[in-house]
């Protein structure tokens, strides 16, 4: 992406009229000129740098900008479920990061927390809970064979296998999660890094890794290893992990985070306040995105009462609707029709006026080095899709699950740091950027003066009530993140369910008007 | 006081109070703001009582709804 006028991220397009006069040959090698060369690309793509970002942004402020809003949503049951007596919820926060680079300045963060979904609540026909039976393993993957009698006739059940009607294919709805062996005892505590087993009086530790794949029928997990986690009995996390999960304890999911920030997304939103306001010459933009950085692929569009709605949202009682367009029916979010996708040929990656899409998904290099043939995990992989005979053949966008650690954003890394589970140091370290130590003061007298100024900013021109989670939650900039970070179906995400915990731990219901205590 | 040629460390004196609270490892932090507390707990929804039904089993439920094209109640 060549530099733009505007934020560090660019800005909307002016118009302009093609003058085929200035156009020159480029002249530019390799690795100079505007054109970003493949080593900053690698460097700014690193994991290793949202890794040290997120430390610096997590201890540059970390008392004062404290923006965070827990929450518990209660989820919304489907029509002729028997109402429990204590329902099902969700717990989470979401946490705010005051930013100049986003209208009204701030990056909403969230996290759902981990424990969310246990494998001791899965039973098989004859009521055996869904505990780890056995684990074999290949070069990437451990492949879980859970307790439990499964066949076809009675698969895993919902959220690990959805059976679609009419298809022979059925959801995977939560394949893309974090899974953890923490649970020792059905229905007993989750253990932590730091739990000691009192039979041996040394820690437990676990294993966290990626759901890959799920075999409903024969009851078998697939976990990946690149990316794992594992907890050592001597209290510190280490990647990828060197055991499989242990045999006989229940899976659960780990903490999900989503943020809305660019990074995340690999989006750049609009920045709609002052598109009028600036000057006379930005009246006559109008939002577009140029051609060439267009690529096939899903976006989405919230719609209020079936009109499409971009706008800042104004009441916690009115619910919109996400609508997810894809270029063919084969590419639908879920693969069949459903009252929320829609196919439209051609689409893109693209919703001029709300949203301009980066391009380039981060892909790691997943095979083993051992192994003849494989590739060793070096240079990474973009991928917007694939093509052949100008048929789509695969799409990567943000709505592909890509949730491993390469996914995160410093802010993310920022949470985890302050969770007390900040990950293991990526081997990424940037490269050909000259001395780190320069580089490393710098980014700490820049993140101390960025995030104050930004802080400030936000106290002067403030926030207003609709302006903060949950008011905010189906904003188009929210929406996506919000079905991302609950991963369940976004017409599922209410403005009813959301209940909110004040400072003082007391809960208030935004849907009926009910505000924190002062 | 001072006498020309003496070491001074700082330009003022400390008082015993002062110097009480500026004990290495005992003197008292103040900060602005709330400390990070966003985890209530990786334990939800515990213990179940009959017919109670598990978060598990609700987004499983969501999903088999929208599966089937239907809405929340």
């Amino acid at each position: 992406m060549a530099k733009k006028s505007g934020s560090s991220f660019g800005n909307f397009d002016k118009s302009t009229v093609f003058d085929p006069r200035p156009v020159k040959p480029i002249t530019t090698e390799f690795s100079k000129g505007s054109v970003p060369d493949s080593l900053y690309t690698i460097n700014r793509e690193s994991a290793w740098s949202r890794w040290r970002r997120g430390y610096e942004i997590a201890t540059a402020r970390f008392y004062d900008n404290s923006y965070e809003y827990p929450f518990v949503y209660m989820i919304p049951v489907p029509t002729g479920t028997p109402t429990p007596g204590n329902p099902p919820s969700i717990p989470g926060v979401f946490k705010g990061f005051p930013t100049s680079n986003k209208e009204f300045g701030m990056h909403w963060a969230g996290t759902r927390n981990a424990g969310s979904l246990r494998f001791d609540n899965i039973f098989d026909k004859n009521g055996i809970p869904a505990s780890i039976k056995s684990v074999t393993e290949d070069a990437n993957y451990w492949y879980i064979q859970l307790e439990g009698a499964w066949s076809t006739t009675n698969p895993l059940p919902p959220p690990l296998y959805v059976p679609l009607p009419g298809s022979p294919v059925g959801l995977k709805a939560i394949n893309g999660e974090i899974l953890e062996d923490r649970i020792i005892t059905p229905q007993g505590i989750p253990i932590t890094r730091d739990t000691i087993n009192p039979n041996t009086q040394t820690r437990y530790g676990y294993v966290q890794a990626v759901l890959a794949d799920t075999d409903p029928f024969n009851g078998i997990l697939k976990l990946r290893k690149a990316g794992s986690v594992e907890a050592t009995p001597d209290k510190n996390l280490i990647t990828p992990a060197s055991r499989p999960p242990n045999v006989g304890r229940f899976l659960m999911t780990g903490t999900r985070y989503c943020c809305s920030c660019q990074d995340f997304n690999r989006r750049d939103y609009g920045y709609m306040s002052s598109l009028n306001r600036v000057s006379e010459s930005l009246r006559s933009k109008f939002p577009r995105s140029g051609m060439s950085s267009l690529k096939p692929g899903r976006y989405e569009v919230m719609s209020l009462s079936g009109v499409v709605d971009n706008s800042a949202m104004t009441s916690a009682q009115a619910n919109r609707d996400m609508l997810i367009v894809s270029p063919s029916p084969q590419y639908n979010v879920p693969p069949t029709v459903t009252p929320t996708t829609s196919t439209k040929p051609g689409a893109a990656r693209d919703n001029p006026g709300v949203f301009r899409d980066f391009g380039s998904m981060y892909l790691r290099s997943t095979t083993d080095p051992s192994l003849p043939g494989a590739r060793a995990e070096g240079m990474p992989s973009y991928e917007d899709y694939a093509a052949s005979n100008n048929v789509i053949t695969s799409l990567t966008d943000t709505w592909t699950p890509l949730l491993d650690e390469m996914r995160y954003c410093k802010h993310i890394y920022a949470m985890k740091y302050e969770e007390g589970v900040f990950p293991p140091e990526p081997s990424d370290f940037p490269v050909g950027i000259g001395s780190m130590v320069a580089w490393e003061q710098r980014l700490v007298s820049e993140t101390e003066k960025d995030q104050a100024s930004a802080a400030a900013k936000l106290q002067r021109e403030s926030l207003s009530i609709m302006d903060v989670p949950p008011y905010n939650c189906q904003a188009p900039m929210m929406m996506p993140m919000m079905q991302k970070l609950f991963n369940i179906p976004s017409n599922f995400v209410k403005m009813a369910g959301f209940k909110m915990l004040d400072k003082d731990g007391n809960i208030y219901i935004p849907a009926k008007g009910e505000k924190p205590s002062a | 006081m001072a006498n020309f040629g003496d070491v001074v460390d700082s330009n003022f004196i400390y008082s015993a109070t002062q110097l009480n609270t500026r004990i290495y490892g005992d003197s008292t932090i103040t900060y602005s703001g709330s400390p990070t507390v966003y985890h209530v707990g990786d334990v939800v929804h515990l213990p179940y009582v009959s017919g109670e039904i598990s978060t598990m089993e609700a987004v499983g439920l969501a999903w088999a709804a929208f599966a089937s094209g239907l809405g929340p109640a």
